[in-house]
């Protein structure tokens, strides 16, 4: 195991989780990194999911294929971010999304063996798992309500609040299927706040 | 005056395509001898060595992106590049010209292959050079300066076994056709066989060269084939490169910025807080608009 590639992760645990930093190397120790190539999938549907994975370089999203077969994007994963289906995982019911690598990544593979670990450490994980999980339903019911009601503006502002690099690193049609929006729609967007913004100098 | 020795000699690392129209060595920034500090003022290299593009009838090459705090400075060996940006600018980079944008304070761009060239298809050929700003004029305005080959100063060797055309800085008497924000010299040594060219730069500017061409002698011993890059130490003033066969040797040596880097992708500022900035103002829409 390189333990370089925990780097990360290793302070993730610290830092985000308030986990103690001389339980790391201990909790740390036999997990798994995997190198996964540009497209390359980590979960595609139909399968349980097994895994949460988190981004200690690189880039995923999990996306769905609506019924027109084209690609709805649920969420991008860049360096320090969690990606799974929760769903999946907890139900053990076969998954509707696929998980999958915009840029080359490093991935540390987190099983439910790993989870159970943690709750032992007995530094009130249980707590914070669950206040994990309510971020994330705030945060989904926000990203539901935005997609119900709000302008293309609206969503962009959010979602460069949220992901400030990804626009540089992914071609717009997938910023767009992020949003909900056309293609065309994220131009338009764009071009109203550079006519706005564009100082020339 | 005292010979400069070579600390190192890198051959081409295995290429990867930017965008798909651009496919690079990446000699700078890498590794721990290469970094951007190592060869301040020039902090990135990328080199399309010579690669046959068949005809396309969409042109390859890279969609808008952004840049902020520095300089792109492209050398056309072969082939032809279109260029276009957010300000406005555009134009053609045509084989032996050399494009230097200011990036400065944002701009956004695009580049592909020249259309016509991208239907016949060709032989390609490229170097493109970030060139960092000082603290002082990261956030100037941006501009462009295009020089054609024959808008080019040369100096002529005086055996006639050779030219030293002058993108920036001195060589002699002849003076660089372009302007730089700090001191540099930026030369496509042109030597014919058996042709020979003795350089001086002040001790501790960095200094490289890449070989674009041919096969040279540095310093009468070390061999260098096509495509190799040199780095020089910073031990003495003056080297000197003979053609074993026809070449053409890209030199470039300046004097380092001494100030702290903070890059991430098209940004290279000197603090953390400024890339947050910089990402947020491209964001927002404040390099610009240009369309795909």
């Amino acid at each position: 195991m390189d333990s370089h590639s925990l780097a990360n992760f290793k302070k993730y645990l610290t830092e985000q989780w308030g986990l103690p930093e001389d339980s790391i190397e201990q909790l740390c120790d036999g997990l798994v990194t995997k190198k996964v190539k540009k497209e390359e999938y980590l979960l595609r549907a139909g399968e349980v999911c097994a895994l949460t994975f988190f981004v200690e370089k690189g880039l995923l999203r999990m996306y769905a294929l609506n019924e027109k077969g084209k690609v709805d994007i649920l969420q991008f994963a860049p360096e320090n971010w969690l990606v799974s289906d929760r769903g999946s995982v907890y139900f053990n019911e076969p998954s509707n999304y696929y998980i999958d690598a915009i840029e080359e990544s490093t991935v540390v593979l987190l099983d439910q063996n790993f989870m159970e670990r943690i709750s032992q450490l007995g530094h009130s994980f249980r707590k914070l798992n669950e206040r994990l999980l309510h971020n994330h339903i705030r945060h989904l019911n926000q990203r539901v309500k935005l997609l119900l009601g709000a302008s293309a503006e609206t969503r962009y502002l959010n979602f460069i609040h949220l992901y400030p690099d990804i626009l540089m690193r992914v071609p717009q049609w997938m910023v767009a299927s992020y949003l909900g929006i056309a293609p065309e729609s994220l131009s338009r967007v764009r071009k109203d706040l550079a006519k706005r913004n564009f100082k020339k100098n | 005056m005292s010979t400069r020795n070579i600390e190192l000699v890198v051959p081409p690392r295995p290429p990867h395509f930017v965008g798909d129209g651009f496919r690079v060595h990446n000699f700078i920034p890498s590794s721990f001898r290469l970094t951007m500090e190592r060869m301040s003022p020039f902090i990135l290299m990328d080199y399309n060595s010579k690669f046959y593009f068949p005809p396309s009838e969409e042109p390859k090459g890279v969609g808008v992106h952004p840049h902020r705090g520095f300089e792109t400075v492209t050398i056309a060996y072969k082939g032809k590049v279109a260029h276009h940006d957010s300000a406005g600018g555009g134009g053609v980079i045509g084989e032996g010209g050399v494009q230097w944008m200011t990036a400065a304070s944002g701009v956004l761009h695009k580049e592909y292959h020249e259309e016509e060239f991208s239907k016949k298809g060709g032989e390609f050929q490229m170097v493109q050079l970030w060139v960092n700003l000082p603290a002082k004029f990261k956030m100037s305005a941006p501009k462009y300066q295009a020089l054609n080959r024959e808008d080019m100063n040369v100096h002529t060797l005086e055996n006639g076994l050779g030219d030293i055309e002058v993108i920036a800085g001195q060589y002699g008497h002849t003076n660089g056709s372009a302007s730089t924000f700090t001191p540099m010299h930026l030369f496509n040594a042109k030597l014919k066989e058996g042709g020979e060219a003795t350089f001086n730069f002040p001790k501790d500017y960095n200094t490289a060269l890449l070989v674009i061409e041919g096969e040279i002698i540095v310093n009468n011993e070390e061999k260098v084939p096509t495509d190799h890059f040199v780095l020089f130490e910073n031990n003495g003033e003056d080297f000197d490169i003979r053609a074993t066969e026809n070449a053409v040797v890209l030199i470039l040596s300046g004097e380092p910025i001494e100030e702290p880097i903070a890059a991430q992708g098209p940004f290279v500022m000197n603090t953390k807080e400024e890339l947050v900035q910089a990402i947020e103002d491209f964001n927002l829409g404040k390099f610009g608009y240009l369309e795909d």
